[in-house]
């Protein structure tokens, strides 16, 4: 139900927005959103935080433009081609990155976008360099409103295939064994999984993602500059966003994406060239790190477990159906089994540790 | 039941197998032959290299130097998922489950380890899932099905473990310390387990500190000290080994 009124929502948005500015603030929440969906396939499932996905937006952009500009394709058969280069770019680069874990593939990650930044603005006559490169029209006979209009349901049409694709991956065997890398990658590996080819799968599928989201971006906007599109803070905001959303569900990259996309939008209309909308996305992080740190997704749905009608999580147990319970075969009462089940206990960390069961031995 | 017993039981051993950590020897020149169909114990005093030498064994650590033979197969250095999928399941010696998965999920993680083509096929299928409750009921937490597994006690979480490598269908099985840090009931419940597992025709190698478990249990006890094996039998004459006395009271 929630998901029809929200497609309609996003469906009739170019119909009532009041002027061409609104429509084109609304792309670019929809051009966030892929980008942080796109950005989950890898940091929701894997649990490996990118910092550097700016880098395959930039390089599905520039292959989108330079493949139009120096090649002569048409704009779509472009795109898809930069995207399918973006795949082959993220093999070997993925192999590489993926060596190191945590705190040093974010490094890694950084490394490679800061890498790119320096490439596309040093070898100027390749790229434009600073001076920027212009992204010719697919429609050229299209007025700007129209133009917009077309866009924002060719970004709609990308996030919903996206989000298509990690539902499919979430519910696969493949998707199991993703989650598994993200909660143990070592005991992943002791029960088979292959994780190393598994990460590079997610990784590659993630960034040929942005770097689709990045194409129909330079199609969109048409002027493409390197400190914009290899920028550290596009890769921020991607996390930013799939983590104020809520990493481990669908929809979370796009709720966070429609916040932080409407908050930035709204923050650079009234504020203009200030900083202050950095300085508004840097408390959002800190305030989705103290208070919500499974994201806002999980934070409300345990909310209104906790105040709607429910099962109480303290329920009267009698001694007979409590060893049915557990069995029979257990006399020690065993806490999950009585608090854990219904699964209202989803803010408690961790179970409490039951002093029956934590009998060291040694 | 679906889980299958294994036609035969395959031999496992290691010639020489040898892990410096700088300076020191973790394990050095172990040679040791389980035996297959049984359940083997492996004891000694704390750092005798026990855990490294179970590391070597399934791929977690690179020895240094010897080799591990599975059934004719050298598998020394192979990547642990490829020494899982020959058929040797492990737990580990703190418990380790996937805590933000479902108990349910994390059975499923052992079969969710397709080769590549594979991986398109999509869901889990209905017998996959069957044999996953099939082997929670089997341990005695079906009832906790779609609890997170962070919210198991800490004895559950290690019937957890032990089913999720089940779902693999090893045929050998190594346990680290499995009564490390439940209470009695449940060591005698977890002992139970692995005696009709064994029955099934599947080798078990427990490392254990647990000397009521392992005599009890197990058909063969080797002695680790110093990184090496110093003796080996039946629990008896272990027991009275002078060796393994010297090793564990230093007399």
């Amino acid at each position: 139900m929630a998901l029809v009124v929200g497609v309609a929502l996003v469906l009739s948005f170019p119909t009532i927005a009041p002027n061409p500015y609104i429509l084109s603030a609304g792309i670019v929440v929809l051009s966030y959103a892929c980008t942080a969906t796109a950005w989950n396939f890898m940091g929701g499932f894997t649990g490996y935080v990118s910092l550097g996905h700016a880098a395959f937006f930039g390089l599905g952009a520039y292959g989108t433009g330079l493949l139009i500009r120096d090649v002569g394709l048409p704009s779509f058969a472009a795109w898809l081609l930069a995207g399918a280069l973006v795949l082959l770019i993220t093999i070997p680069v993925g192999i590489a990155a993926l060596r190191v874990r945590g705190a040093s593939f974010v490094i890694v990650s950084i490394s490679f976008v800061l890498i790119l930044l320096l490439v596309f603005q040093g070898w100027g006559s390749f790229t434009g360099g600073s001076d920027g490169l212009v992204v010719p029209r697919p429609f050229p006979d299209m007025l700007r409103p129209q133009h917009h209009e077309t866009f924002f349901y060719l970004f709609a049409a990308l996030l919903t295939v996206m989000l298509v694709v990690w539902w499919l991956i979430d519910r696969s065997r493949f998707g199991t064994g993703l989650k598994a890398v993200r909660e143990d990658e070592d005991k992943a590996q002791a029960l088979g999984v292959p994780t190393r080819n598994y990460k590079l799968v997610a990784y590659v599928v993630s960034a040929t993602f942005t770097g689709l989201a990045g194409g129909m971006y330079a199609l969109w906007f048409g002027d493409l500059d390197p400190i914009f599109q290899f920028s550290i803070m596009l890769g921020a905001y991607m996390v930013l966003m799939a983590l104020l959303g809520g990493v481990r569900h669908l929809f979370g990259p796009l709720l966070g994406a429609f916040i932080v996309g409407t908050g930035l939008e709204y923050f650079k209309l009234e504020f203009g060239d200030t900083q202050f909308h950095l300085v508004a996305a840097a408390l959002l992080l800190g305030a989705v790190v103290l208070f919500m740190p499974d994201g806002i997704i999980p934070a409300v749905t345990g909310l209104v477990r906790r105040f709607g009608p429910q099962e109480s999580s303290i329920r009267e147990v009698t001694a007979a159906e409590l060893l049915e319970r557990n069995g029979g075969t257990s006399p020690v009462p065993q806490p999950g089994a009585t608090a854990g089940s219904d699964g209202s206990r989803t803010t408690s960390e961790a179970a409490p540790p039951d002093p029956n069961d934590e009998e060291d031995p040694r | 039941m679906t889980t299958t017993a294994p036609p035969a039981a395959r031999s496992l051993e290691t010639v020489g197998l040898t892990k410096s950590f700088g300076g020191v020897h973790a394990v050095r020149d172990a040679t040791v032959t389980f035996q297959p169909g049984k359940i083997n114990a492996l004891i000694g005093p704390n750092g005798s290299g026990k855990t490294t030498f179970f590391n070597c064994v399934t791929g977690m650590i690179k020895p240094d130097a010897g080799s591990v033979t599975f059934h004719g197969e050298d598998i020394t250095r192979r990547p642990p998922h490829r020494i899982a999928r020959a058929g040797i399941g492990r737990s580990f010696q703190l418990c380790r489950v996937f805590p933000r998965m479902t108990v349910l999920e994390n059975m499923l993680v052992a079969v969710s380890r397709s080769r590549f083509r594979e991986l398109l096929k999509g869901a889990h299928n209905p017998e996959e899932i069957d044999k996953a409750r099939a082997l929670l009921v089997r341990v005695g937490i079906d009832h906790l099905e779609n609890t997170e597994a962070r919210n198991l006690s800490y004895g559950q979480q290690k019937l957890l473990e032990l089913a999720g490598v089940l779902m693999g269908d090893p045929d050998t099985i190594m346990l680290d310390e499995p009564a490390g840090g439940v209470n009695p009931a449940l060591i005698g419940r977890i002992g139970t387990l692995v005696q009709e597992l064994n029955a099934e025709g599947r080798t078990f190698l427990v490392v254990e500190h647990n000397m009521d478990m392992v005599m009890s249990l197990s058909h063969h006890v080797i002695v680790f000290d110093r990184g090496r094996p110093i003796a080996e039998g039946t629990p008896d004459v272990v027991q009275s080994d002078p060796r393994v006395l010297e090793a564990y009271l230093g007399v």
